[in-house]
């Protein structure tokens, strides 16, 4: 099997733009979870939300935008930054072997819910356009793939909070098959709707307000954790075969040498230990690692009582004796659950950890919870030099469990 | 303001265009307008102009080429409307409809 760099990272989250500003948020313990300001907050149960700002209109011309849901644009965004970041990785490369794989949990639901607004809401009898080309879950990977040429594989990928890490791990495996030179892989999502939100808010996972600070709501892995907030935005990253990286003079950002993908088929919420511990296990099988190379775990961390608990368990199992060396934080905590962006977004945190020698905090963790006894970098980043691998664990609904693996270059 | 000026300005303003390029000789084509941004084009001048347009732009390609006949169409799109309204006669009674 060839071996898989990344090359190219780019970021468009509720805690900055572009990877450079995500980095500092991250070392600086910002959240970018606030009170909504939309017509629709006063009929929420649950008012915060991770928000995303994106001048949509200083990237794309009126024509284009007007054909792009909002997932779309932030996936564009940061799909060409990564693109940018990774040089002239598309130079050369026969463009039927780049691709392109995005992962995403809801698509363009702006789109359907604006439109399911008029239909029902307005008695409007007729809708834009564009309405399917603007919803349909491929739009955002299909764009990418237009606006770069890049005509390989190019698939979506809908595994709930796991997507993006499914999309990037498949795609390392293409490139580690020999069936694609170039990926760019990823997710995005865009779930701020006031459908979407009635939806999560049914299912009470959301996190409450918290009373003093709402930008302090999410607490994973803390007794008063109280659930999960959402939120928008998009990763992406480039990878390529590492000979061929290095051939064209590009420093890689990481090597991705581990992918473990282990389904529950327990229960449709509620997470299991087993499945996640074997998830991890088989990330570490195929990065050949044992669990005492991995320094740092990015986790699912969603803030909910179920998974925080679960997944200490499971970290505990796999790592046994070097759980207590383990640095894990959730970057939940700040940017919120991007669901099917969460994975991509936390994979370039855990990048970000190991190139900086930077381990980002589980903010807001004041409270420690008997069940969660981990060392979860509470409060403050810190400095870890040499570190030689990191992991970044996704977790679903639906128990699809994605975990990637990168080692240091 | 003729047909063809609001059209040439909703395409200034909403598509880009640059209003050089909006002469009424000028193809759809050299506008890059293709069938799917004729949709669209549509949609906006049914918001604009209140008028609705009927067909299927795929049919309609085949008689507009330019801007003028797009103009020349909504032209005529307007006034066929206009004259349904002038016309317009009771509906038939629901008893009258068959089953």
């Amino acid at each position: 099997m060839r071996r898989v760099v990344v090359t190219g990272m780019g970021v468009v989250s509720p805690i900055g733009n572009g990877v450079a500003a995500f980095l500092a948020a991250l070392e600086a313990g910002r959240s970018g979870v606030r009170r909504l300001e939309a017509p629709f907050t006063p009929r929420l149960a649950t008012r915060i939300a991770a928000t995303a700002e994106l001048d949509a209109p200083s990237h794309f011309p009126a024509p284009k935008l007007r054909m792009l849901d909002r997932v779309s644009q932030l996936a564009l965004v940061a799909a060409a930054e990564a693109l940018t970041q990774a040089g002239d990785a598309l130079g050369g490369v026969d463009p039927e072997e780049a691709g392109v794989f995005v992962g995403t949990g809801m698509g363009g639901s702006a789109t359907t819910d604006e439109g399911y607004r008029r239909l029902y809401d307005e008695g409007c009898d007729r809708l834009k356009p564009f309405s399917v080309l603007m919803a349909m879950t491929n739009a955002a990977s299909s764009w990418i793939g237009l606006e770069h040429g890049m005509r390989g594989p190019n698939l979506t990928y809908s595994t709930a909070c796991s997507s993006s890490a499914v999309a990037i791990g498949e795609a390392a495996r293409r490139i580690a098959g020999g069936e694609a030179e170039v990926m760019v892989a990823g997710g995005a999502e865009a779930p701020l709707t006031f459908g979407t939100l009635k939806a999560w808010e049914a299912l009470k996972t959301l996190a409450s307000e918290d009373a003093e600070d709402p930008a302090a709501s999410c607490k994973p892995f803390a007794r008063d954790r109280s659930g999960l907030v959402l939120g928008e935005g998009a990763a992406m990253v480039v990878l390529e075969e590492r000979e061929r990286a290095l051939a064209r003079g590009v420093t890689p950002v990481a090597e991705l040498c581990g992918y473990g993908l282990a389904s529950d088929a327990t229960h449709i919420t509620r997470p299991s230990v087993e499945g996640q511990a074997r998830a991890m296990r088989l990330a570490l099988r195929s990065a050949k690692m044992a669990p005492a190379e991995i320094g740092y775990v990015n986790a699912h961390g969603t803030g909910t009582q179920a998974n925080d608990a679960v997944e200490t368990a499971a970290i505990r199992e796999v790592f046994g004796a070097h759980a207590s060396n383990l640095a894990v934080s959730s970057t939940k905590s700040m940017h919120g659950h991007l669901l099917g962006a969460a994975g991509a977004l936390e994979f370039v945190a855990a990048l970000l950890a190991l190139r900086e020698g930077m381990i980002p905090p589980t903010m807001n963790l004041r409270h420690p919870d008997p069940e969660c006894d981990l060392d979860y970098v509470p409060n403050a980043s810190r400095r870890s030099r040499g570190m030689a691998a990191a992991m970044s664990n996704s977790f679903a609904f639906g128990g699809t469990n994605a975990v990637l693996v990168a080692r240091a270059c | 303001m003729s047909t063809l000026d609001r059209i040439a300005h909703l395409l200034q303003r909403d598509f880009d265009i640059p209003p050089d390029a909006l002469q009424p000789g000028a193809t759809l084509e050299s506008l890059e307008i293709d069938s799917l941004r004729l949709i669209e084009i549509f949609f906006c001048i049914e918001d604009e102009l209140g008028v609705q347009v009927p067909g299927e732009p795929g049919e309609l390609r085949g008689r507009i080429t330019t801007l003028g006949d797009l103009a020349a169409y909504i032209d005529e799109v307007a006034q066929g409307a206009g004259k349904v309204a002038a016309l317009a006669v009771p509906p038939p009674a629901a008893g009258a409809t068959s089953d």
